[in-house]
């Protein structure tokens, strides 16, 4: 997140947070705020956030939702009320400590139940020093529990503008394993690299060995990378005759360079017709 | 229970295995107040949830082994609110767990002493719905000492309590946990008496004491015994739980206990007390456990909830046919 967008994503925040919760918790999350010892008190208020929030979805009105489109974080809006408030409350510590900062945040992530963890993933493109929570992130991508890893996968800016391509490859491809909804991966293109694609590949070929289906969102981090050895596997995918795998696979070739496999897709009618009519895209899947 | 156990012996004990007639009590909701599913399988999760099993509470316990630091203490509580909760929940069970220094631990007092540092930053987290299982084992200082410091952290959390009582001496020990619990000003309705027996429930009920009863093979609690104290007492602050471990113990006690109840004539009314509303009561007491949250957890869709966990390993299903012989 740039530092320039960082006075208006506080704002909303703190605008969202007062017309969410009553006149009682909102004294004592200022309070917290504004203790001297103010690193201690979020954190124990960090814990007893649900006791005096409740855990409800937030309510927007109209200007509301306007500032956060702005800000460029609009998918907060389904966010739980406590989440929001932890994620706030991690937005105002004091940033001058970087060491401070880190120890304080990172005492938290040592001993979060779920929903701590998943407030904490969440408020990571919050937080000042991005580049200091990079093993973190990284570390929980390597999660089992469902709702954590939805916090840093889906509709979570951290990843891909602070991941190094390892810890990156590895976000999108337990996506695919644990069935996240892979349009919400923010940067998802962007990010896309050969390593990756090739990656993705191999775990095509592994399902189909299984007699299993393949994700259609997979292929559309492979059509960049369309070379002679990656056509021959998308020959393979292409007779399997799932017309779902099918379409995508043509999207993906369509949105490539490589000559020989367009002529290819052309000689399946439908998939000729359906490329021509122009309403595939990566949303229909 | 361990060393000299043989098959031999456990069937002349035990009997035959015999599958559990679900029926008596079938559409019957239960509540297990005190399991530790850590020691379980998954396979365990699911029996009790076709048993009806709907709520559960884990209290912290010890691992069979002394722990030797701090670390592994964390790593534990952090378990039983984090990747245990979410195991029960693929199960449609809502799980919540109570935190405490069990006593023979107290024993260790360097270890001890920063176990009881870490407790604060754990007993506030959502669904910690109590302070347990803390009490006597040995019956020694240190355990009164470390008893006596979690009865205060209590107090000032407003939790309620989860005592352990012990094996050895049982009746002494029970007197004297209910005894330091009403020197320290506690409510005795706040506090739940575990693993009573014939011995003990006449005093603990009559100084206003929840009495909890462990249906344990062998050393515990038998379920005809229970259905006898219930008709002889009432089902007024009295609840059933498995205390399942890692031992050879039932995690269907409650709902099996059910069942005899009900073939042995007792009301619905009471059984559901007994097996399921009394525990909800006195343990609703934390302010971190609301029937609702796990009728919410029932409802969700299975193969919706099972999406992309990972005890399930790509492309696996909630649930496998044990009848069938293709595994796919
Ligand atoms: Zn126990």
């Amino acid at each position: 997140m740039k530092r320039d967008d960082t006075m208006a994503i506080q704002e909303a925040l703190s605008a969202i947070v007062k017309s969410n919760v009553s006149a009682d918790s909102q004294n004592w999350l200022e309070s917290v705020i504004q203790s001297a010892d103010q690193s201690n008190k979020i954190s124990q208020a960090f814990v007893m956030v649900p006791r005096k929030t409740g855990k409800s979805v937030i309510q927007l009105n109209e200007a509301q939702k306007v500032s956060i489109a702005a800000a460029g974080i609009s998918y907060i809006s389904n966010w739980t009320i406590d989440r929001l408030c932890r994620v706030w409350l991690l937005s105002n510590l004091n940033a001058a400590d970087q060491e401070k900062l880190y120890a304080t945040v990172d005492r938290l992530f040592l001993s979060a139940e779920m929903s701590e963890a998943v407030a904490l993933y969440s408020a990571l493109p919050f937080l000042a020093h991005p580049e200091i929570w990079v093993k973190r992130c990284a570390e929980g991508i390597r999660s089992n529990i469902g709702s954590v890893l939805e916090a840093i996968m889906e509709n979570n800016p951290y990843p891909s503008e602070n991941l190094d391509d390892a810890a990156w490859n590895q976000l999108v491809l337990k996506a695919f394993f644990t069935e996240k909804d892979i349009r919400h991966i923010v940067g998802l293109d962007e990010r896309a690299n050969l390593e990756l694609a090739l990656t993705l590949i191999d775990y095509a070929n592994e399902r189909w060995a299984a007699g299993r289906k393949v994700h259609p969102q997979l292929w559309r981090l492979v059509g960049k990378f369309i070379n002679a050895e990656i056509f021959e596997h998308l020959k393979v995918g292409l007779m399997h005759y799932d017309q779902i795998e099918q379409r995508a696979i043509a999207l993906a070739v369509a949105q490539s360079d490589y000559q020989p496999a367009k002529d290819y897709i052309h000689t399946f009618p439908e998939l000729k017709l359906a490329l021509s009519e122009g309403n595939l895209n990566w949303d229909s899947f | 229970m361990c060393c000299s156990s043989s098959i031999e012996r456990d069937k002349a004990l035990m009997g035959e295995p015999e599958a559990f007639d679900i029926s008596a009590v079938k559409g019957m909701k239960f509540f297990d107040p005190h399991v530790h599913m850590t020691s379980r399988t998954t396979d365990d999760y699911q029996a009790m949830a076709d048993a009806g099993v709907v709520a559960l509470i884990e209290p912290a316990f010890w691992l069979g082994q002394p722990r030797t630091g701090l670390d592994s203490f964390r790593d534990y509580y952090s378990s039983l609110i984090g990747w245990e909760r979410f195991r029960s929940s693929q199960f449609g069970i809502k799980h919540y767990c109570t935190i405490g220094l069990n006593s023979r631990e107290a024993n260790n007092e360097s270890l001890a002493e920063q176990v009881m540092e870490i407790l604060p930053l754990f007993v506030y987290k959502e669904g910690v719905v109590g302070i347990g299982e803390i009490g006597f084992d040995d019956q020694t200082a240190a355990e009164e000492k470390y008893y006596r410091l979690q009865l205060e952290l209590a107090k000032e959390a407003g939790l309620p309590i989860q005592v352990h009582t012990p094996h050895r001496d049982k009746k002494k020990g029970t007197q004297r946990s209910m005894d330091i619990a009403l020197e320290h000003g506690l409510d005795p309705y706040s506090v739940i008496i575990d693993h009573n027996n014939e011995e003990t429930v006449k005093e603990v009920l009559d100084r206003g004491f929840w009495a909890a009863f462990t249906i344990y093979p062998f050393t515990k609690m038998g379920n005809e015994r229970m259905v006898e104290i219930v008709k002889q007492y009432g089902p007024e602050r009295i609840m059933v739980n498995s205390a399942a471990d890692w031992g050879i113990s039932d995690p269907l006690a409650v709902p099996k206990t059910a069942a005899l109840m009900k073939m042995r004539g007792l009301s619905d009314q009471d059984i559901e007390l007994v097996t399921y509303r009394n525990a909800i009561t006195a343990f609703a007491q934390s302010g971190q456990l609301d029937e609702a949250d796990f009728n919410a957890q029932k409802n969700v869709d299975l193969t919706e909830k099972f999406e992309g966990n990972t005890i399930l390993r790509g492309g696996q299903q909630p649930r496998t046919d044990k009848s069938s012989i293709i595994i796919s």
